[in-house]
């Protein structure tokens, strides 16, 4: 009860937040009510090629192949919030268990991950995933796992900060005295207690996820089966002068999501703060 | 191992060195030339099955680090702790999870003993499962409810669902004593257990971990800067300065005539240690120094009202005295 009072006023009293929330639920609901929304079938062929929005019903207008640009857009929604969604998982999840055991462990466990993370950070991600991709071919699923696989680094950064200085913890000490291995000290106190810039970093990593999945797509590189707001652009960018409606709203609606996702992130960065959440002390 | 004249717990020329950082970079410098901060330096005490050790000193002596080394939180830089004979280092090595339930630690910060994420539940029934104590989770957590009954702690089915910052210091204390007595240790090191805690609790934290080492025939090591409450509580009584301990024996024997000139200082500053015998405080200037490359000498001749030329030359040997009492100090004599 007090709990939920609590977060309830930590949403209203930072207004990033508030916003962020506000637009994931709107895009959440676009996806439930996604077959209500849309007036066309966006993979069907209709016989009105590069209508101007309005025309016979095309409310933001049609491509080349006569596919209706608005159901377009609207089942992009659920393209961007599953690339953004699975991607980051792999990230956060190869974030945490690498930095978390990189910072708890130290030693010579902790240079060589230590030197994996500055590796990745470095590197030209979206050269690699440019490379990767071109490899082992452009389905979405590849297509996340190499967001994922890429954009662990920041993450693992986070968590390794963390649990430097988790483990010099009272509770870490007396956790080891009680006897427990090390794999229960990282899971049961260093990941819990550590977990929380993870996860905002990683809301805020969303943004970038379906950055990169728009960027992929734009360079053709995306997944051409699946309709996705990056694909959008890349049909397009050929008809920028002349079907200008193709590319814009679906590059509108590729800054506003990234914006949701940023202003999450960065809201849950300030209420799941430690000195906010951890009650006890000042 | 039973051997009558094995004692029961052997701390053997116990060092622990930190290397001092003093912002220069000592790649190529031997370890003789570095500056080392030698805050445990040659410590030796012996004792006794289900007895109750004091260890006094000024802050930064090194008692938390010999605390420390005593549960192998830390490896010390060289020496080693012998619990019924039988090295440590080599019981950790051979059975860890064995030896962590013979030697345990009270912290002194009660406060950030306990993990914030988890109900006192989760942590007091973690380490009974770990260890197999108890046959299903409803006896363990009989168990739990039984102990914190014994130790005050009710109503215990409120207390279970708390989490540790909706307890206070003396509760999260208490707690903390009881989850190390489930292991029903040999040795429980508490450092500085009360001092963070409010004076009206202290008496009665320190007899519940008192009764439960009595009950467990636990020796404990009792970390202290408070002489008045360690002489009320300990068989023995050691002094530290700097590292070392200058004085150890039996407390009444150390309190009632101490012979070190240090320990004469900090019992003549202590007001309530005995109040019939007005004593002059004796005098001590400058201060406490940090234990960075200490030596040669006494290393407490500099502060020292009775420091003479030979106090400077090495450091003193130790001087036995009756029932055990020693004292190391150049300008004392042998009885
Ligand atoms: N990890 C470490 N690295 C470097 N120096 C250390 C470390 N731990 C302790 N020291 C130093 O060792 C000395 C002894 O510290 P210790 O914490 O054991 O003192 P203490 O007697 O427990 O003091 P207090 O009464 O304040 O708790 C201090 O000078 C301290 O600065
Ligand atoms: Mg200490």
């Amino acid at each position: 009860m007090t709990k939920i009072q609590k977060a309830l006023r930590a949403i209203v009293s930072d207004k990033q937040l508030l916003f962020g929330l506000i637009g994931i639920a709107v895009l959440l609901l676009i996806i439930l009510f996604q077959d209500v929304l849309e007036t066309h079938d966006p993979y069907d062929y209709g016989p009105d090629s590069l209508a101007a929005p309005g025309i016979n019903g095309h409310l933001l207008g049609t491509n080349k192949l006569g596919q209706d640009v608005y159901s377009m857009l609207i089942a992009g929604v659920s393209t961007s919030l599953k690339v953004a969604l699975i991607s980051s998982l792999i990230s956060a999840l190869i974030g945490i268990l690498l930095g978390g055991a990189a910072g708890f462990l130290g030693g010579k466990v902790d240079m060589v991950l230590s030197e994996l993370i500055n590796v990745f950070m470095m590197i030209p991600t979206f050269f690699l995933e440019l490379m990767i991709i071109a490899m082992f071919g452009n389905s979405i699923t590849n297509v996340m796992i190499v967001i994922g696989l890429t954009s662990w680094a920041s993450n693992a950064k986070l968590m390794r900060a963390q649990a430097l200085s988790l483990r010099e913890r009272t509770f870490v000490k007396s956790a080891i005295v009680m006897g427990e291995t090390r794999p229960q000290i990282l899971f049961n106190y260093i990941i819990p207690n550590g977990i929380f810039p993870v996860i905002a970093n990683t809301t805020m990593g969303m943004s970038g996820a379906i950055l990169t999945e728009a960027s992929l797509s734009f360079l053709g590189l995306g997944d051409v089966n699946v309709i996705s707001w990056g694909q959008m652009i890349y049909d397009g960018k050929s008809y920028i002068t002349s079907a200008w409606w193709i590319a814009t709203f679906a590059g509108i609606a590729i800054v506003l999501t990234v914006i949701t996702f940023y202003m999450l992130g960065d809201g849950l960065n300030h209420v799941l703060n430690p000195k906010h959440i951890s009650g006890g002390k000042k | 191992m039973s051997d009558k004249n094995t004692p029961f717990l052997t701390i053997d020329h116990i060092t622990k060195w930190y290397p001092h950082n003093d912002g220069r970079i000592h790649l190529f410098r031997s370890r003789e030339k570095r500056s080392w901060v030698k805050a445990v330096d040659d410590v030796s005490l012996t004792m006794n099955r289900g007895e109750v050790l004091g260890i006094i000193g000024e802050s930064g002596c090194g008692k938390s680090t010999l605390g420390r080394i005593l549960v192998r939180l830390e490896s010390p830089t060289s020496g080693d702790v012998l619990l019924g004979g039988r090295s440590t280092a080599q019981m950790l090595r051979e059975d860890r999870k064995a030896f962590r339930k013979r030697v345990q630690i009270v912290f002194q910060n009660p406060f950030d003993t306990f993990t914030p994420r988890d109900t006192i539940q989760k942590i007091l029934m973690r380490p009974l499962r770990n260890y197999g104590i108890g046959a299903s989770d409803e006896e363990r957590l009989a168990m739990c409810r039984e102990a914190l009954e014994a130790g005050g702690l009710h109503p215990t089915d409120e207390i279970l669902k708390r989490y540790p910052h909706e307890l206070s210091g003396g509760q999260l204390q208490r707690i903390s004593i009881i989850r190390s007595m489930f292991f029903k240790p040999d040795l429980i090191i508490a450092d500085e257990p009360v001092s963070m805690l409010d004076v009206s609790v202290r008496a009665d934290i320190i007899n519940m971990l008192l009764d439960l080492a009595k009950k467990n025939n636990t020796a404990v090591i009792f970390i202290s800067h408070d002489i008045a409450l360690t002489r009320y509580i300990s068989d023995h009584i050691a002094v530290m300065y700097l590292g070392r301990v200058v004085e150890y024996g039996r407390t009444d024997d150390v309190i009632a005539g101490p012979r070190h000139p240090y320990t004469r200082v900090l019992i003549s500053h202590c007001a309530d240690v005995d109040p019939d015998q007005a004593r002059d405080s004796l005098p001590i200037t400058g201060e406490p120094p940090t234990p960075i490359n200490p030596g040669p000498g006494c290393y407490f001749a500099p502060r020292c009202f009775m420091a003479c030329e030979g106090c400077r030359a090495a450091y003193p040997g130790r001087v036995e005295l009756e029932n055990g009492h020693y004292v190391c100090c150049s300008c004392i004599r042998e009885e």
